[in-house]
């Protein structure tokens, strides 16, 4: 036998040595297979809790209160800004009213779009958190139109196999009109209704901007794993709330503020 | 002789094959594969919530927990500001340049992150996005971009470079009647580690910071045009850019740079 031959037999062998081998034990490859089959279905539960979320701005862009109702838990609660909170598809539905009639109408423009998503599926797999941002265009008949943006701390909960929302918290944080901007005009939120009043009362006041309110993280630091609930934030003398963890220097302009001035 | 190897070589091989260990060892390279494709998917998730994250910071201006989110050795520039080295200097510049860590009344500065695409190295050590922000600030809108790369630590995933280049930034008064020119060295304080990679100027310039992927449909590279830094006056092949290039130039292409002012 040439040396090449050999060679050729040797690698043939060797294969079939290498198929002879033990193969992975058959309950090993159940165990990962069970794992792998986990991990597809947290990115499936999290691309189903976007799509979820994305619907509902969709849906409320649009003034669809009933098909945006619809997309809660029996015992969902939606609260927006102060207005407080509202529980059940059916006071949710009615609470959306008051951000005009169903379907809207000329002259009504109410984007709420629901973007830089942070889903956070619980390793049950049972509930999930989100984290939205939100920047608003609004518009109402006779009205100028307004700029307004805000954060979606949201929870989750999937039900039969379906997700639904269990609570969608917006956070306005700023809203202003459109000509004159954040530069030189900031508008305040409504607070609950007279007409319509909420289930319960807001769970967190706060104003916003000028004021700096920070609404807290519903995930850990994806590096430290550290909590972000408590991050340093500007208080507020009316409600009451000191600073948190801020330096107690005077603020004054930042060099970045007094630098992008120049051209 | 030949035909003889080849024989004793199936002789040798066949009972193996008839034992069927094959089908249960590709059962085990279909896992591992399958391993493999899940863990990419987990890992672009990942780094898609590493930059929403730094958003998120940028906007309530979180510095500490921004800078945990880099690598010891990370590199961030933006704007034209040039090159910080290291974790620390992340940290000041945004100290310095943004005021200290903690909400401000009177402050908007939402650096809304969007439209994300993110990629990971075939060995799973190292990632890449491409993605924008939308700001919304008090000061005006601004869009940067980012090409940012990502690494792998320990199982965690960091920044490990930040590049973020603008594209264009304007007050309230919008685009149509004043620009900003774009961000120096010298413009604010911290000043940086290292000049800027690109000098260019931002709308109404035109400049392109270079794709980290191809062209999803003809796997075609992008390649800016590099004989003028890559900073466009008009789009890239156009006879108005071309004709650019010997406006206020020597023939050698550069600038006269050297001379006083007039007045």
């Amino acid at each position: 036998m040439s040396a090449r031959k050999t060679f050729k037999a040797a690698l043939l062998l060797g294969l079939a040595c290498a198929l002879t081998a033990p193969a992975v034990a058959q309950g090993d490859s159940q165990r990962q297979l069970a794992a792998y089959q986990h991990r597809v279905q947290l990115l499936e539960d999290q691309l189903a809790v976007e799509n979820l979320t994305a619907t509902f701005g969709y849906y409320f862009d649009k003034g669809l209160w009933n098909q945006a109702a619809d997309l809660f838990s029996a015992k969902g609660a939606f609260e927006y800004g102060q207005r407080g909170v509202y529980v059940g598809p059916a006071r949710i539905r009615q609470a959306m009213l008051l951000f005009g009639p169903q379907a809207l109408g000329r002259g009504y423009l109410n984007n709420h779009m629901m973007l830089q998503a942070v889903v956070t599926v619980a390793p049950d797999g049972r509930t999930a958190t989100g984290r939205w941002q939100g920047p608003i265009m609004l518009s109402e008949p006779g009205q100028n139109g307004q700029w307004a943006v805000g954060l979606y701390e949201n929870d989750y909960v999937k039900e039969g196999g379906v997700w639904k929302i269990a609570k969608l918290h917006f956070y306005l944080t700023a809203k202003t009109d459109y000509d004159l901007g954040f530069a030189k005009y900031a508008l305040q939120m409504e607070g609950p209704s007279a007409v319509l009043p909420p289930d319960q009362p807001p769970t967190e006041v706060y104003r916003a901007f000028p004021h700096a309110y920070l609404p807290a993280f519903s995930y850990d630091h994806p590096v430290t794993g550290q909590s972000l609930k408590q991050l340093p934030m500007a208080g507020d003398d009316i409600v009451g709330r000191p600073d948190r963890g801020m330096d107690s220097a005077p603020a004054e302009e930042s060099s970045a503020a007094k630098g992008m001035r120049q051209q | 002789m030949m035909n003889r190897t080849l024989f004793v070589a199936a002789l040798l091989a066949a009972p193996a094959f008839l034992a069927t260990p094959a089908l249960a060892q590709t059962t085990a390279e279909k896992l591992a594969g399958l391993d493999e494709r899940i863990t990419r998917l987990e890992d672009m998730n990942d780094i898609e919530r590493l930059q929403r994250t730094y958003g998120y910071f940028v906007d309530k201006s979180q510095w500490t927990p921004l800078s945990e989110l880099f690598t010891d050795d990370a590199t961030l520039e933006i704007g034209g500001k040039g090159i910080f080295l290291g974790k620390p200097r992340v940290l000041e510049y945004m100290q310095k340049a943004f005021g200290p860590d903690g909400t401000k009344p009177g402050s908007l500065a939402n650096h809304m992150q969007f439209q994300s695409i993110p990629d990971i190295s075939a060995d799973g050590k190292t990632g890449w996005v491409r993605a924008r922000a939308y700001v919304m600030s008090n000061g005006g809108w601004g869009l940067p971009l980012y090409e940012n790369e990502y690494r792998k630590e320990n199982g965690v995933w960091k920044i490990s470079r930040l590049t973020g280049p603008f594209t264009m930034y304007t007050n309230w008064g919008g685009w149509g009647d004043w620009a900003m020119n774009n961000t120096w060295p010298d413009k604010f304080d911290p000043p940086p580690d290292l000049p800027p990679t690109t000098v260019y100027l931002t709308y109404p310039a035109y400049y392109i910071i270079p794709f980290h992927y191809p062209n999803p449909v003809t796997g075609k590279v992008f390649k800016p045009d590099m004989d003028e830094v890559g900073a466009y006056h008009r789009p890239p092949g156009t006879q108005e850019q071309m004709d650019s290039l010997k406006v206020g130039r020597w023939v050698d292409g550069s600038q006269p740079i050297g001379e006083p002012p007039r007045d």
